[in-house]
């Protein structure tokens, strides 16, 4: 047993015994924790990954005349201004108001632009006071000349998370990175044995106060982060999914851009990756014992990504040494597995707070107050307005054609019907393709008189248990203006289109106003 | 060897790397092509023990070869090391070393450019 002010008195003497968390594994395992724990003071760990949720306070300082700024933008970015005078928070994944940059510059860029001491543009609107006369601000600025930045991160180090595939046919582009279509690769984001509260996961010496290392300089724990859950599955003591989560915050104008980095996850949006670690000092054996956790013994979850939906599927699970060895087996196949997060840079992490401790530097601290070790759970958004199936939507009568159909039959069946779109069907009415006004007039521009010729055979489709909301979502990704719907057997039961989509709307919007249409 | 070839309209129409694969009996990958009407670019891998001498019958033809010893680069200030490439790559040409430092083999990289357009902070280029 050793307490805090005890190893505190070591380190300002110079001689603590500081290990990274992928060291003590392998000291436990050859010593065991006893000796582990009288002789080792403190184990660091790391991580270096996108957390979403990252952002800095920023004050600009006072112009002369003042300015009371409503509305912020820097390089483009929108900062939310709805604080006193010159305060303004930048959220990491606050894309680029200009749409020609869109999602390849973004809060976190900004962030990142700040700390490697580049000049960024301020532009600030405002709608002018007795107080604040001032109704614009246009001027360059670095994050040496403003009055301060403090960066500060509501949800940061989840405790583990899921790892991601994608059971569906197309490439989905998410925040878990790109994800191959037909489970063809797996993307995770933990460190495993490295990250923080994989090696404390009761909260045993991590809480509210806990100084810690953040983006290159120290910074300290706020609170649990949003989301913070403690009721989830745990094996060995850890959770098996996304569970205990951090407030963080730090010094902006210390930090170190070799640990802080503005990325784009592609197609999805911009993101801060932030290197955090936390040392945890072994102030007894079962303490020790769980800083001696191993990637092997860190079970997680392979979730489909393909479901767009709060709970997505579970596939199969795995552990993290499975996954850093490049390759995992999914349903006897082998598939490819990706990161995310950089264990060169939380492995670096780790050792760089080592050395501060051992430098004596950066002394250990006893939490103000314990983190949530039990009851937290998240809540979900119960929406009013419940989300309205395919199913529910007004069905017409089905309209089909065969394969076989002559193109002069199918251009009549569309005019009569008043419809664009014809699912093509074979006997059993199962979904063979679908044909458009459109393919038509191609057939008749190139002379063709086969249907097959014309109709195009990938055919996106929509199932009646799916949300019109992840319809509309894609119709407009594939560019498309309507889709067949088909039940598990591939029998076609009806049709959705754009327009039925907007009537829906149009409806809903007349409700609102009382059966006036706007 | 990899390389880059790049011809004018006036050649399209011969059968220049037919004739080139026939003579020199040399292997002929085509992994990238671009034709425009103002002629056109490929990235090609050769091999064989006459591919010298096949490049050179394909340049005295007309076809402008540069050979590129990498296919992509990987630009080491602004890559993190986050590894998001490596299950992307078809052909498994990107690995996390024992440091976990991401590395690109440029002998199996085919420049199919799936990487490229996963790295989250660009730090992934194809060579021209």
């Amino acid at each position: 047993m050793k307490t805090i002010e005890e190893i505190n008195q070591k380190i300002t003497n110079g001689d603590a015994v500081v290990v990274t968390a992928d060291e003590m594994t392998s000291i436990v395992a050859q010593k065991g924790a006893k000796k582990a724990s009288e002789e080792i003071d403190v184990v660091t760990t790391g991580t270096f990954g996108a957390m979403c949720s990252s952002g800095a306070f920023l004050n600009f300082g006072h112009s002369d005349p003042p300015i009371k700024m409503s509305r912020t933008f820097l390089n483009g970015v929108e900062a939310y201004s709805g604080l006193a005078a010159v305060d303004a928070y930048l959220g990491a994944t606050q894309p680029s108001q200009n749409p020609e940059i869109g999602l390849d510059y973004g809060g976190s860029h900004v962030i990142e632009d700040l700390i490697r001491g580049k000049e960024v543009e301020l532009i600030a609107e405002a709608y002018g006071t007795d107080c604040y006369p001032l109704k614009t601000v246009e001027t360059p600025i670095t994050l040496d000349k403003i009055n301060q930045a403090t960066m500060l991160n509501p949800r940061n180090c989840y405790q583990n998370y899921a790892v991601a595939t994608n059971s569906t046919p197309e490439t989905l582009y998410t925040y878990m990175g790109t994800l191959l279509p037909n489970s063809g690769n797996v993307t995770y984001s933990s460190a495993g044995a490295l990250s923080p509260l994989i090696n404390d996961p009761y909260f045993q010496t991590i809480g509210v106060g806990t100084r810690i290392f953040l983006c290159g300089t120290e910074g300290y724990i706020v609170s649990e982060g949003t989301q913070h859950s403690t009721e989830v599955e745990r094996r060995n003591g850890v959770p098996v999914g996304s569970a205990g989560t951090l407030m963080l915050q730090g010094d902006m104008k210390k930090m170190d851009p070799d640990f802080v980095r503005g990325a784009t996850m592609p197609k999805y949006g911009p993101t801060l990756y932030v290197g955090a670690g936390i040392p945890i000092p072994i102030l007894n054996e079962d303490i020790a014992t769980r800083t001696a956790i191993s990637d092997e013994e860190i079970i997680c979850k392979i979730i489909d990504y393909g479901i767009p939906r709060r709970s997505r599927p579970v596939i199969t699970e795995t552990n993290y040494k499975e996954l850093k060895s490049g390759k995992i087996e999914i349903n006897g196949i082998e598939v490819p597995t990706s990161p995310l997060s950089s264990f060169k840079r939380a492995k670096m992490v780790a050792e760089e707070l080592k050395e501060w401790i051992e430098n004596g530097e950066f002394l250990l601290t006893t939490p103000v107050k314990s983190l949530p070790s039990r009851g937290c759970t998240v809540k979900p958004l119960e929406t009013n307005k419940p989300a309205v199936l395919v199913r529910d939507i007004e069905s017409k009568s089905i309209i089909m054609t065969h394969s076989d159909d002559k193109i002069n039959d199918v251009a009549r069946k569309l005019v009569d019907n008043n419809i664009n779109h014809l699912p093509v069907v074979d006997n059993n009415g199962q979904l063979k393709g679908i044909v458009t006004s459109w393919d038509i007039a191609d057939a008749v521009a190139r002379d063709k008189s086969k249907l097959v010729d014309v109709m195009t055979r990938k055919v996106i489709i929509a199932r009646e248990d799916e949300s019109v909301d992840i319809i509309a979502r894609r119709i407009d990704k594939h560019n498309i203006s309507g889709l067949p719907i088909v039940d598990k057997e591939n029998r076609v039961k009806g049709m959705i289109t754009a327009e039925d989509i907007s009537r829906l709307i149009g409806g809903n919007l007349k409700n609102e106003n009382g059966g006036e249409s706007i | 060897m990899k390389a880059w070839l790049r011809f004018l309209p006036s050649i399209i129409n011969k059968a220049i790397i037919s004739d080139a694969i026939k003579i020199y009996e040399i292997d002929f990958n085509i992994l990238r092509a671009y034709i425009t009407p103002r002629g056109g670019k490929m990235l090609v891998e050769i091999n064989g023990p006459q591919e010298n001498e096949s490049i050179q019958y394909m340049e005295e033809q007309g076809i402008q070869v540069t050979p590129i010893m990498r296919v992509v680069t990987k630009d080491l200030e602004k890559c993190m090391d986050c590894g998001a490439c490596v299950s992307v790559c078809p052909v498994n040409a990107i690995c996390i070393k024992e440091d976990w430092m991401v590395e690109i083999d440029n002998q199996n990289c085919i420049g199919c450019g799936f990487c490229i357009n996963s790295c989250p902070t660009k730090a992934i280029d194809l060579m021209e």
